[in-house]
């Protein structure tokens, strides 16, 4: 009579249920705040305004893929080709950012179009096909590096305008143009998912996508929507990343998009769908990019960074577990 | 209460909290042997609880059980399966990979050899003989995944007995059979009866206590409120004990006039599922919609609310033939759909009371492109007054609310998109008699506004107390259309056994 | 770049079976057909191996050899199946860029016991080869690190960035780049970490230990020119760029105009047309049956502002 134990343990009590997901979902806060105090202790070059200005721009590029794919994992899906996105999107920026010809509005426009055009693609294939969104990433994922290396015939395009490299590498107030992008796209994001009906349209989705339908949702267009816009996303982090290393790189982030899955998971959006937040996501990227500060300020060896990066995804998932019973 | 021989089960002084909340106090239950055992209660009132006690899952406060008038050890589940007794569950937990006759030895196999390895046509000659007692007719090598819920649940039956249970609790075992594979599960808890097994059981379904139901004990927010025999009590007076006080008629008298035709279909199929099916709707009608499981009244619902595409035939709606591809479709023509399946297809768990009510008619809500909260939380508050949801707030998710209160919450974002017609298929399913009494109210109130209303229900006197008209469907077909005085229990079921 | 064109065209057209273009001046082998070398290449993603592929792409056109260039994609098991994949198609002679130096070695025993010679090139498999041609990786950290000592006096604090650890270039250059700190007690290796050969994960790194040690850092070893430009970009950024040297490994064009300019101190070329035609002419010669040398060390060389205009190529 082992097998159940599940059916039975499932009316839980209110009270205790809503206490335990209030306490998941404060536990990303807590730790963020409880691994912040802790790095200051131990170090006095944590806590400085350079400092933490250099971890913000550091994980903007993180951030804004985290904040594509927390729309695409509320509705129940998933985005692999993240990576490759940034990688086409920025080769695609760089090839029209070369020299003074264009105004920088071109290059920016060529990336956030073709970045645009990518997450349709996705968007299109998972809506009228039956293949599981893992998969067609998973595909797209593939041709967008093999894009990336024919629009660069596989080199690095260098020598891009100053008026390009400015996006990533410039300062506005002092204030570095990466963090000035992260905390304007924060905004709009957040305001999408809690005050727009698209917003809601995508909980409802990922949250019961039968029940979505029965009310009317289309439920394709909702999708789309969210591809669409996480290869948007996609493009403005590859135009960033590629501005501030102030080269188009065919094989640049390769592996991104697992950071940028595990921003959102680490931010409490649950794996299954219907449940997430931008600020929670925002959040555990931060967190990320904190930790990793944190650890090269103290010279730990990377290899021990991974594995503490690895027991912070797995604790977060767990905690997303203890939410979901 | 002194030591009876007769006793299998005699549970005494019974308490349970949670978190500071009573969900059992100072419980009692005492079960005969070879009796069928009611234990009757609105959602909440501890009857899960209790079960989860006995088999072992959860730990008592206090109070005592004794089994065969020796106490049983709290809270250890092998104990309590060693002990005899077992669970038939409402969602049958079995390997769908393993065959019939490994999932009824599952965890206790017999070699049958030497040697131990495993034999699989000892194993199914042991299976065989078991079902062959219980006069079931299924193959003991079949995979458990190719048999209907109906046929799983013998087969777990089959494993109680081959467990040698003295106990055995059913929990809801009918809520997804047929009323000939009702007819026999009865069979086969009468001849268990026969031979001294006890039965407690756990159902919604009033008629089939008072035919099976030997004893009947009530609960009540987690107090023992009595027990007596079946034949003490009536429909009417068990209620009374269940809710603490009378409802009054389940279904009042409405004199309401029907108006202008809303919905029209006619000689409507789909391939597989049903044909030349033909009905209209009027304003301020309730058009009932009966037949055994598998008649096709889902798929016909289905069809009309654009899920599913028809074949063959036409829709009107107010005269005018539609046609409706999807769910926006039918609600842009006014349709609104209650579906029989409340989490599949009803509501987002996830989404609270407020922002489920909106989700149909959510466009309505928006300025400038954004959400106005406060004209939502207006909308919703209206509506959990006016359908009586109990909730904490309108910001409570739906997934904790019961039953009941879950299907006025769909029901509500339903009326939200303000539909001419609604369809409600089975909209009582699985939800306990006070707010089955309230859902009834809420029938009569829409169509006294003058919402069309077509009823989809398994159950008969549901149909046949709010019906004006009513379709029986048999086998995908039309198998009459009774008016209101035509209508008897009797004639339903002859026309829905048709052919 | 067209020659990466030809390089696929030629592949597909050897592929698709069109084996009787007999051209006029072509090599012969000894059945009189022209010669077919094939080659894997560790990934065609980095432009060093590109180059080394696109020279040995030219000097088998000369030569009136075809080429077979395929991509290992940095999988050594994709490596061993493409040449026993070479070894069924009979090819006269097998050039391998190992992914590994244990992990691809299958490859060469297989070739070996097929009798088709097979040349190494760049990197070392710990099965010898027909022939090796390339460069010691340790030898070019012996480079950079002495150009780092010369500057600095022999004294100052240094940080190292290495490649994808455990890789043989990786393990090689660390190797190089301490045998030179060994000798001068002077030099402090005060911080190393993985940048993982990437020019943004350098680019955090550097910025990170800027808020560490400040300007307490004196120089920086990169393991590839990819992250001496992300150091160079977060050190001049930060202001600090006169004050640190930085120096890397590959001479690849971005790392080259930096060094005209001045921004980056000193890149070691290593000299990817050289590894592809000598292996090349050494393929051609092991299927012609003609004895060659077992190993050819081509030398690499520092490149600082003094002699950066000889490495710089002629635009495209």
């Amino acid at each position: 009579m082992k097998n159940t134990i599940d059916p039975y343990l499932k009316p839980v009590r209110e009270s205790y249920r809503t206490r335990v997901s209030r306490l998941g979902k404060a536990g990303i806060f807590v730790a963020f705040i409880v691994v912040c105090v802790a790095l200051s202790l131990i170090t006095p070059r944590f806590l400085t305004v350079p400092n933490l200005m250099i971890i913000v721009t550091q994980v903007s590029i993180n951030a804004l893929l985290a904040f594509g794919v927390t729309f695409v994992i509320i509705t129940g899906g998933i985005d692999l080709s993240l990576g490759s996105m940034v990688a086409v999107t920025g080769v695609v920026a760089a090839l029209f950012a070369r020299s003074e010809t264009y105004p920088v509005v071109v290059p920016i426009l060529a990336g956030l179009l073709s970045g645009l055009l990518f997450g349709a693609f996705n968007g299109f294939v998972i809506t009228r096909s039956k293949v599981p969104p893992f998969i067609v990433t998973l595909g797209t994922m593939t041709i967008g590096r093999g894009l990336a290396l024919i629009l660069s015939k596989g080199r690095p395009i260098s020598n891009l305008s100053d008026s390009f490299n400015f996006i990533g590498g410039g300062q506005l107030l002092g204030v570095p143009m990466p963090i000035i992008i992260l905390v304007v796209l924060f905004a709009v994001c957040s305001v999408i998912l809690r005050k727009t009906v698209l917003g809601r349209y995508m909980y409802a989705v990922g949250g019961n996508e039968q029940a979505a339908k029965a009310s009317g949702i289309q439920i394709n267009n909702v999708k789309m929507a969210v591809y669409t816009m996480s290869g948007l996303l996609a493009a403005l982090a590859g135009i960033v990343l590629t501005s501030r290393i102030t080269t188009g790189q065919p094989n640049a982030g390769a592996g991104f998009e697992l950071d940028a899955i595990a921003a959102a998971i680490i931010g409490g959006t649950s794996t299954s769908g219907g449940t997430g937040t931008m600020a929670g996501t925002l959040i555990g990227a931060l967190l990320i990019g904190v930790i990793s500060n944190g650890l090269d300020l103290l010279n730990v060896s990377s290899y021990y960074q991974q594995v503490v990066m690895g027991v912070i995804i797995i604790g977060a998932v767990v905690l997303d577990s203890v939410n979901q019973k | 209460m002194p030591f009876d021989r007769d006793y299998v089960l005699t549970i005494r002084g019974l308490t349970k909290t949670f978190s500071g909340v009573k969900a059992l106090d100072n419980v009692e239950l005492t079960v005969r042997q070879g009796e069928v055992h009611a234990l009757m209660g609105e959602n909440g009132a501890g009857k899960s609880t209790l079960m989860k006690i006995l088999i072992g899952l959860l730990t008592a406060d206090s109070g005592e059980i004794l089994l065969d008038g020796h106490e049983l050890k709290n809270g250890d589940v092998n104990e309590a399966m060693k002990r005899g007794i077992a669970m038939i569950h409402q969602e049958i937990m079995a390997v769908p990979e393993l065959t019939v006759a490994q999932n009824i030895f599952l965890g206790r196999e017999t070699t049958g050899s030497l040697f131990g390895w495993l034999n699989d046509n000892h194993l199914n000659q042991q299976a065989k003989q078991l079902l062959d007692q219980m006069g079931i007719s299924i193959r003991p090598d079949t995979r458990m995944k190719y048999l209907s819920v109906a046929e799983m649940q013998m087969v777990e039956i089959a494993k109680a007995i081959s467990n040698d249970a003295r106990v055995i609790i059913m929990d809801e075992p009918t809520s997804a059979l047929s009323d000939k594979e009702v007819a026999t599960l009865f069979g086969i808890i009468r001849d268990l009866k026969q031979k001294g097994v006890a039965i407690i059981y756990i159902s919604h379904k009033m008629d089939e206590i008072f035919t099976i139901a030997d004893t009947i004990t009530v609960l009540r927010d987690g107090q023992y409120i009595g027990t007596r025999p079946a034949a003490d009590l009536d429909i009417d007076r068990l209620i009374a004990m269940m809710v603490g006080r009378e409802l009054g008629s389940l279904f009042p008298e409405s004199s309401i006039r029907k108006g202008n035709e809303v919905l029209s279909v006619r000689r409507i199929s789909r391939t597989g599922a049903f044909s030349d099916v033909s009905f209209s709707v009027h304003e301020g009608e309730v058009l009932g919609i009966a037949g055994l499981m598998g008649a096709g009244r889902t798929e016909v619902a289905r069809a009309i609310f654009g899920l599913d595409r028809i074949s063959s035939g036409e829709i009107r709606i107010k005269g005018q033939p539609v046609v409706i591809r999807s769910p926006q479709d039918a609600i842009q023509y006014g349709i609104g759909y209650v579906s029989e399946d409340r989490k599949g297809w009803g509501f987002v768990p996830r989404l609270s009371v407020k922002q489920n009510i909106t989700l149909a008619s959510l466009p309505n809500h928006t300025k400038g492109g954004l959400l106005q909260e406060k004209s939502e939380t207006d909308v919703a508050t209206k509506m959990i007054a006016d359908l009586r949801i109990k909730t904490a707030s309108p910001d409570q998710h739906v997934l904790y609310l019961s039953g009941g209160n879950q299907q006025k919450v769909v029901i509500g974002k339903v009326l939200l998109a303000s539909p001419d017609v609604i369809i409600l298929d089975e909209p009582t399913r699985g939800i306990d008699i006070g707010a089955k009494a309230e859902i009834y109210k809420l029938i009569n109130q829409l169509k006294a506004s003058g919402i069309a209303i077509i009823m989809i229900s398994s159950e008969l006197p549901e149909i046949l107390g709010l019906s004006d008209r009513i379709l029986v469907l048999t086998k995908g077909k039309q198998a009459a259309m009774l008016s209101k005085e035509e209508a008897t229990q009797e004639t339903i079921m002859a026309y829905a056994m048709q052919y | 770049m067209k020659s990466t064109f030809l390089t696929v065209l030629t592949t597909v057209l050897v592929l698709t079976g069109c084996n009787q273009s007999d051209s006029t001046q072509a090599s012969q082998g000894d059945g009189g057909k022209k010669l077919v070398v094939g080659a894997t290449m560790l990934s065609m993603q980095n432009e060093f191996i590109v180059n080394v592929n696109d020279e040995m792409a030219k000097q088998a056109e000369d030569a009136g050899v075809e080429l077979i260039t395929v991509d290992a994609e940095r999988s050594a098991l994709k490596q061993v199946e493409q040449v026993e994949s070479f070894i069924a198609q009979k090819v006269d002679a097998i050039i391998m860029n190992p992914c590994e130096v244990e992990a691809s070695s299958p490859a060469v025993a297989k070739a070996l016991a097929a009798k088709i010679p097979i040349i190494n090139v760049n990197s070392e498999t710990s099965t010898k080869p027909s022939a090796f041609v390339g460069s010691d990786d340790v030898e070019s950290a012996r480079i950079a690190m002495k150009f780092i000592a010369d500057k600095l006096g022999g004294k100052g604090n240094i940080v190292m960035m290495h490649g994808y650890m455990g890789q043989a270039a990786q393990i090689k250059r660390e190797q190089g780049a301490r045998e030179i700190l060994k000798q001068y007690p002077g030099l402090k290796l005060i911080a190393h970490q993985t940048a993982e050969w990437d020019r943004a994960k350098a680019m955090d790194l550097m910025e990170n230990w800027i808020q560490s040690y400040g300007s307490g850092v004196n120089a920086v070893f990169a393991h590839n020119d990819e992250m001496g430009m992300g150091a160079v970009k977060a050190l001049t950024d930060a202001g600090l760029k006169n004050k640190v040297i930085v120096v890397s490994i590959d001479a690849i064009p971005d790392a080259l105009q930096a060094v005209q300019k001045g921004t980056l101190d000193a890149t070691v070329f290593q000299n990817a047309e050289q590894q592809g035609s000598k292996a090349i002419e050494a393929a051609v010669k092991l299927a012609k049956g003609q004895a060659v040398e077992k190993e050819t060390l081509i030398p690499f060389q520092l490149v600082t502002k003094d002699n950066v205009a000889q490495f710089m190529k002629k635009p495209e």
